[in-house]
C-alpha cells in the first residue's frame, strides 16, 4: 500500500465519509516520518528494531495515569525523540520494574495508526459520519462563539456542561474542571459511576476511605479477597499476596465467579451474588458467640458494638445465612473462627460488590467484620477498598476564579464527586449546577432552567461507559454542540459536532499518585506531540484565547500554559513532608513513598463520635438504617444475571482498541455455565443473542463453570472493530450509597439480568 | 552455561505481560508474538507436519488435561535447544546458538527468508513475517543481558512467573521438569528444549455453588 501526502491532504481537507474518514485515519500515518525513521505510525509497517544499549537513549519518568489501583511508575527509552520502549520504575517496590500488559502497548497507542491527530468536524450532524479537519483556531473559535451565545440567551453560563471522569487521573488534569471554572457557573455531570456506595459505607463507618498499605499484606495472617480480582485488574499486589500465602496465611477468595484470582488462591468459595453483607454479618455472629471478638478495642474505639450484638442476636439466623447464600453453615463457621484467630488479618473488598442495589450495606456489614476482629489499625490488617490521603496537592490548575458578574445557580449545593478537592472556601452566592452523573442520559433530556446546550466531554467515553445507550442519542441529538476531547475516534466521538485530539502523558508534563499504593510519580514530557494533538490545559489555554478575544474578560483561564509549569504548581509544602522530599525535582529520580502510617492505629475516626461507629446516626438520617443491616438485593428481572466486570486486556474504553491488544486478545464472548448451555442447547463457540429490555448483543459463548448456574458474564471493553458494548444492556437503577461523599448514589451495574438464545 | 527459561504454571496469571512487554521492547509486527501465553487445556493438539527434518526422528506431545479455562498458564517463547533444528537448518547462519550462554539468536540482517526454521523447529518458535520476507524469533534479549539486564519478559512479569536460569548450574537441578501438561508441546523432541516447567494445580479447597 502507498498513499502521498497530497492524497491523504486532499481526504482531510475535505468533508468525507465515516468510512474515508477512518481510512484518511491510516493512511496519515504515513505523513509522520519520525525522526530517525525507527518507528511508523502506519501499522502495516512496524517490524522489529534493536535494542541499543541502555546509554543510547534518552530517559524520562512517566506515570500511567489511568483508572487502575497500580499506578504505575514508568521509565520511558527514547531515541531520536521517537519513544522507543517503556519500562516499570525499578525505584518502586510497588511496581517493581513492570507494568501490566496494557502498559506495555503504549508504545503502539502513541504511534497508532487509529490515534486521532487533527481537530475534525461533523459537518453533516452527529452521526452522520461526514467530517472535515478544521484548524484549532477554528475549532476554538466555533466553541468559543457557542459558549458565548448561552452566555447571552440565557444571562448565565449553566447550558454549558460539562462531563469528565477517569480517562486521565493526571492531576492537572483538573485543569480541565478548571477550564469550566474559568468561564462561570457552568453544569457539571457529578458523582461516580466507580466506587461511590463504598466510599459511602466507609466514611459512615471510619469517617474516611483509607486502607492500610498494600505492600504490607505480604505478612498479613489471613488474606480474605472478598469481590476483589488483582490477578487480573491490580497484577503489581499479586507478589504480596504470594509472598503472604508463602510464609504460611490462608487466602480465601468469596466471590461468584472462579475469579483468575480464585483460581490462586488457597480455598474459593462461591456465593450467591449480593449476599455478601449477610455473609459477613453471620460470621461476626459466629465471632462473637464464641467470644473472639476483640472486646478491648471495641470497647475503646467503637460506638454501637451493642446494637450491633443485638442485631445479629435478633435478626440474623445462621441456617438462613446459610441458605441466602448458597455456603454450608459448617464452612461458614470454619471461615469465621480461622479468620478471628489469624493476627493480623485483613479483608480487601472489590469495587464490583458495592455496584448493587444493597452495594453500601454490603461494604458497612464487611467493614464491622474487620472491625469486630480487632484488625481496625492494625499493620498488615485493614478493610481495605482505596484511600486519597496522598492527593493533597493544590489543585492550581482546577481552582480558576469565575468572570465578574457571573451567574449562576442558587438551589441546593452537591458534594461534587470522590476527587473534590480546592476551590474557593468562601460561600458564594451561586454555585454550579449539579446533574447524576449516572442517569446522564436522563438528566441531559430533562435540564430545564435552562436547559443544557452545549456538551464537552473529555477524560471519558460515556457512549462506551454509561448506560442506556437510546437515551444517550437522543439526548446528545438535541443538544446544541457536543466537543469531545479524545484520542481515539471512539463511540461519543461519533455523537460529537467536533472532536479534539488530545496528548497521550508521554506528549505533556503532570503528577500522579494512587488510590491504591502510596507512591508518588512524576511524569515528564517525553516526546513532542506528534500531529496537532493538544494536552487538555493547553485546550483549555486556546479556548481562553478565542474567548477573550470575543469578548475580553469571559474567560479567567490563563491563555497560554507550558503542562510543566502547572505541574510544579500543584506541590506544596504538605506534599513535600508527606513524601520526605525537598522539592519536586527529587522525583526526577525516580517516584518516592508516602512516610509509612497506619491508618486510624491512633484510634481517631473523623466519625461524628469520634469512635468507629457500627451505629451511624448519619447513615440513619441518610440511609434509613444506623447498623450496617442485611438488605436484599434487587430482584430479577429477566432470567439471567449478567454480570460485566473488568476485563485485563482493558482499563475501560481504553487499550483494547490497540493493535498490539487485538493480538493477545481478538473478541469478546459471553461466559455461561455449562447447565445453562444445555438448557439452552449452546455449544462452545455458538453465537448467541443475549438480551433484555435495554438491548441485544450478539457474541460468541465459551462454556465454563467459572460462572455459576443463572449467572452469564460479559468484560466491559470497546474494541475498535467490534459494535459489542455490554453497558447496552444495563440500566441506570442506582446503588443505595454514593450520594453522601460524591454527590450521586452509584450505579447497580451488577444487578442486570438478561435472557440468551442460540442464533 | 545453557540459558533457560523456568516458567511457574502455578502462579503464572496469564496476564500476557510478558508477551507485551516483548512486543514494546522489539515492535514485532502485527499479528506477530515471539512470547506467547498458553493456556493450559486449551489448545488443539495439532497433528502438524513440521517434523520434516532429517534431524529430527519423532517426538512426544505433552499429555492432556482439563483445568478451568482461562485460568492456567504457561509463558513460552524459543526453547533455547541444547540441540536446535534451527541452527541446523538455516542455510545462511542466521540462527546460532552462543557458545558461552547457549541462548540460540537469530540475525535478521543475515536472514534469507527461506523458512527452513520456521518449519523445522517443533515448537513454532521461529515466525516467519510476510511483509519483511523473513523469519523473525525470540533471541532472549541477549542485547539486553549483555548490557546487565535481565530480558523485557522477566523484568516485566510482576509475579516472577519466568526466570532465567542455567540448566548446568546444579542448584537448579530439581526446579521444574522438561515436559509440561495441557498444551500442545513436544516433548522429549530430539533438540532438548531448555525450557523448565512447573506444573499448575487448582486452590486446595474449592467450594461451587449446586446445580439450580
Ligand atoms: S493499567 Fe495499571 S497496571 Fe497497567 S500500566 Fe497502567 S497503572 Fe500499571
Ligand atoms: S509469565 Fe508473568 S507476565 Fe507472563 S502471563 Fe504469566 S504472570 Fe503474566
Ligand atoms: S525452540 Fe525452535 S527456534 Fe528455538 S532453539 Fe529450539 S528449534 Fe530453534
Ligand atoms: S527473552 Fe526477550 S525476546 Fe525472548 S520472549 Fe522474552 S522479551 Fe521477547
Amino acid at each position: 500500500m502507498s498513499y502521498s501526502k497530497e492524497k491523504v491532504d486532499t481526504l482531510l481537507h475535505n468533508g468525507i465519509s465515516r468510512r474515508n474518514f477512518l481510512k484518511g485515519l491510516a493512511a496519515s500515518g504515513v505523513l509522520s516520518s519520525f525522526p530517525g525513521g525507527l518507528l511508523e505510525a502506519n501499522e502495516d509497517l512496524n517490524t522489529k528494531i534493536p535494542y541499543l544499549g541502555e546509554k543510547s537513549y534518552e530517559t524520562f519518568r512517566n506515570a500511567c495515569p489511568r483508572n487502575c489501583y497500580d499506578t504505575c511508575s514508568i521509565k520511558t527509552f527514547v531515541k531520536d525523540g521517537v519513544m522507543q520502549f517503556i519500562e516499570g520504575a525499578q525505584e518502586s517496590t510497588y511496581t517493581r520494574g513492570g507494568c501490566c500488559v496494557k502498559g506495555n502497548s503504549y508504545v503502539k497507542r502513541v504511534y497508532s495508526a487509529r490515534r486521532l491527530k487533527y481537530p475534525m468536524l461533523q459537518v453533516g450532524g452527529k452521526g452522520s459520519g461526514q467530517w472535515k479537519r478544521i484548524s484549532w483556531d477554528d475549532a476554538m473559535e466555533i466553541i468559543a462563539k457557542k459558549l458565548l451565545e448561552i452566555k447571552k440567551d440565557d444571562g448565565t453560563m449553566l447550558g454549558a456542561a460539562l462531563t469528565k471522569y477517569s480517562g486521565n487521573f493526571g492531576i492537572t488534569h483538573y485543569g480541565i474542571e478548571g477550564m469550566f471554572n474559568s468561564i462561570g457557573y457552568t453544569t457539571r455531570l457529578a458523582g461516580t459511576p466507580c466506587w461511590p456506595a463504598g466510599i459511602d459505607a466507609q466514611n459512615l463507618d471510619m469517617g474516611n476511605m483509607w486502607c492500610n498499605d498494600p505492600e504490607e499484606m505480604k505478612d498479613s495472617k489471613f488474606i480474605i479477597l472478598w469481590g476483589v480480582n488483582p490477578a487480573s485488574n491490580s497484577v503489581h499486589s499479586m507478589k504480596y499476596i504470594y509472598e503472604a500465602k508463602k510464609k504460611g496465611a490462608k487466602v480465601v477468595v468469596i466471590d461468584p465467579v472462579f475469579t483468575e484470582m480464585a483460581s490462586k488462591s488457597s480455598q474459593y468459595i462461591q456465593i450467591k451474588t449480593g449476599t455478601d453483607g449477610l455473609l459477613a454479618l453471620g460470621m461476626q455472629k459466629i465471632i462473637i458467640d464464641a467470644k473472639l471478638h476483640d472486646q478491648k478495642w471495641l470497647d475503646a474505639n467503637s460506638k454501637g458494638f451493642k446494637e450491633l450484638k443485638e442485631y445479629l442476636d435478633k435478626d440474623i439466623k445462621l441456617d438462613d445465612v446459610s441458605k441466602v447464600t448458597g455456603i454450608p453453615l459448617e464452612m461458614i463457621k470454619e471461615l469465621a473462627l480461622s479468620f478471628a484467630k489469624a493476627k493480623p488479618a485483613t479483608i480487601w473488598m472489590g469495587y464490583g460488590m458495592q455496584r448493587h442495589t444493597n452495594g453500601g450495606s454490603m461494604i458497612r456489614a464487611i467493614d464491622a467484620l474487620v472491625a469486630v476482629t480487632g484488625n481496625v489499625g492494625k499493620y498488615a490488617g485493614g478493610a481495605r477498598y482505596g484511600h486519597l490521603s496522598t492527593w493533597g496537592f493544590n489543585y492550581a490548575a482546577l481552582s480558576m476564579p469565575k468572570p465578574e458578574g457571573s451567574v449562576g445557580y442558587t438551589g441546593p449545593e452537591g458534594a461534587k464527586g470522590e476527587f473534590a478537592h480546592g476551590g474557593g472556601g468562601e460561600k458564594a452566592a451561586y454555585t454550579d449546577r449539579f446533574l447524576n452523573i449516572n442517569k446522564t442520559a436522563r438528566e441531559l433530556l430533562n435540564s430545564k432552567g435552562p436547559k443544557v446546550r452545549l456538551l464537552w466531554v473529555a477524560c471519558k467515553n460515556p457512549f462506551s461507559q454509561d448506560f442506556d445507550r437510546n437515551q444517550l442519542i437522543r439526548a446528545f441529538k438535541q443538544l446544541d454542540m457536543v466537543v469531545v476531547a479524545d484520542q481515539f475516534f471512539n463511540e461519543t466521538a461519533k455523537w460529537a459536532d467536533i472532536v479534539l485530539p488530545v496528548a497521550t502523558q508521554f506528549e505533556e508534563n503532570d503528577v500522579n499518585v494512587s488510590y491504591w499504593h502510596y507512591w508518588l510519580s512524576l511524569n515528564e514530557q517525553a516526546i513532542k506531540p506528534i500531529f496537532e494533538v493538544k494536552s487538555d490545559v493547553q485546550i483549555a489555554a486556546l479556548l481562553s484565547k478565542h474567548m477573550n478575544k470575543l469578548e475580553k474578560g469571559s474567560c479567567t483561564f490563563p491563555q497560554s500554559v507550558d503542562t510543566k509549569e502547572m505541574t510544579i504548581k500543584e506541590f506544596n509544602p504538605g506534599i513535600y513532608a508527606q513524601f520526605g522530599i525537598k522539592s519536586w525535582e527529587e522525583l526526577k529520580h525516580g517516584p518516592v513513598k508516602a512516610k509509612a502510617v497506619i491508618p486510624y492505629a491512633d484510634g481517631k475516626f473523623q466519625t461524628p463520635s469520634g469512635k468507629y461507629e457500627f451505629y451511624s446516626e448519619k447513615a440513619l438520617e441518610l440511609f434509613g438504617s444506623a447498623l450496617p443491616k442485611y438488605l436484599e438485593v434487587r430482584k430479577p428481572y429477566d432470567k439471567f444475571r449478567m454480570t460485566s466486570p473488568h476485563s485485563r486486556w482493558s482499563l475501560h474504553s481504553q487499550f483494547q482498541n490497540l493493535e498490539w491488544m487485538e493480538d493477545v486478545h481478538p473478541e469478546p464472548s459471553v461466559y455461561i455455565n455449562p447447565d445453562d448451555a444445555k438448557m439452552k442447547m449452546v455449544n462452545e463457540g455458538d453465537t448467541v443473542a443475549v438480551f433484555n429490555k435495554q438491548g441485544l448483543l450478539r457474541l460468541k459463548a465459551k462454556i465454563t463453570d467459572n460462572v455459576q448456574p443463572g449467572t452469564v458474564l460479559m468484560y466491559e471493553q470497546w474494541y475498535n472493530n467490534n459494535i459489542y458494548n455490554v453497558n447496552e444492556l444495563v440500566d441506570d437503577t442506582s446503588s443505595d450509597m454514593g450520594a453522601f461523599k460524591t454527590g450521586a448514589p452509584g450505579v447497580a451495574l451488577h444487578d442486570t439480568f438478561v435472557n440468551f438464545r442460540k442464533i | 552455561m545453557q540459558k533457560a527459561f523456568l516458567v511457574d504454571g502455578s502462579i503464572c496469571l496469564g496476564c500476557n505481560t510478558c508477551a507485551m512487554a516483548c512486543k514494546n521492547q522489539y515492535h514485532q509486527d502485527t499479528g506477530i508474538l515471539w512470547r506467547k501465553v498458553r493456556e493450559v487445556g486449551a489448545e488443539d493438539y495439532l497433528i502438524d507436519n513440521n517434523n520434516i527434518l532429517p534431524t529430527l526422528v519423532s517426538y512426544q506431545k505433552a499429555p492432556k488435561v482439563t483445568m478451568p479455562i482461562e485460568r492456567f498458564y504457561f509463558s513460552l517463547a524459543c526453547n533455547h535447544c541444547e540441540n536446535p533444528a534451527c541452527v541446523a537448518i538455516c542455510p545462511v547462519g542466521a540462527h546460532t546458538k552462543d557458545p558461552e550462554t547457549g541462548i540460540c539468536k537469530h540475525d535478521q540482517t543475515i536472514c534469507i527468508g527461506c523458512g527452513g526454521c520456521v518449519k523445522a523447529c517443533p515448537f513454532g518458535a521461529s515466525k516467519f513475517n510476510a511483509k519483511m520476507g523473513q523469519a523473525e524469533k525470540c533471541s532472549m534479549c541477549w542485547e539486553r543481558q549483555a548490557d546487565g539486564k535481565t530480558t523485557a519478559c522477566v523484568q516485566a512479569c510482576p509475579v516472577g512467573a519466568i526466570a532465567i536460569i542455567d540448566l548446568h548450574d546444579p542448584k537448579y537441578k530439581e526446579l521444574g521438569t522438561s515436559a509440561p501438561v495441557g498444551i500442545d508441546y513436544a516433548i522429549n523432541a530430539e533438540t532438548k528444549p531448555s525450557t523448565r516447567f512447573i506444573h499448575p494445580h487448582m486452590p486446595k479447597e474449592i467450594y461451587r455453588q449446586p446445580k439450580g
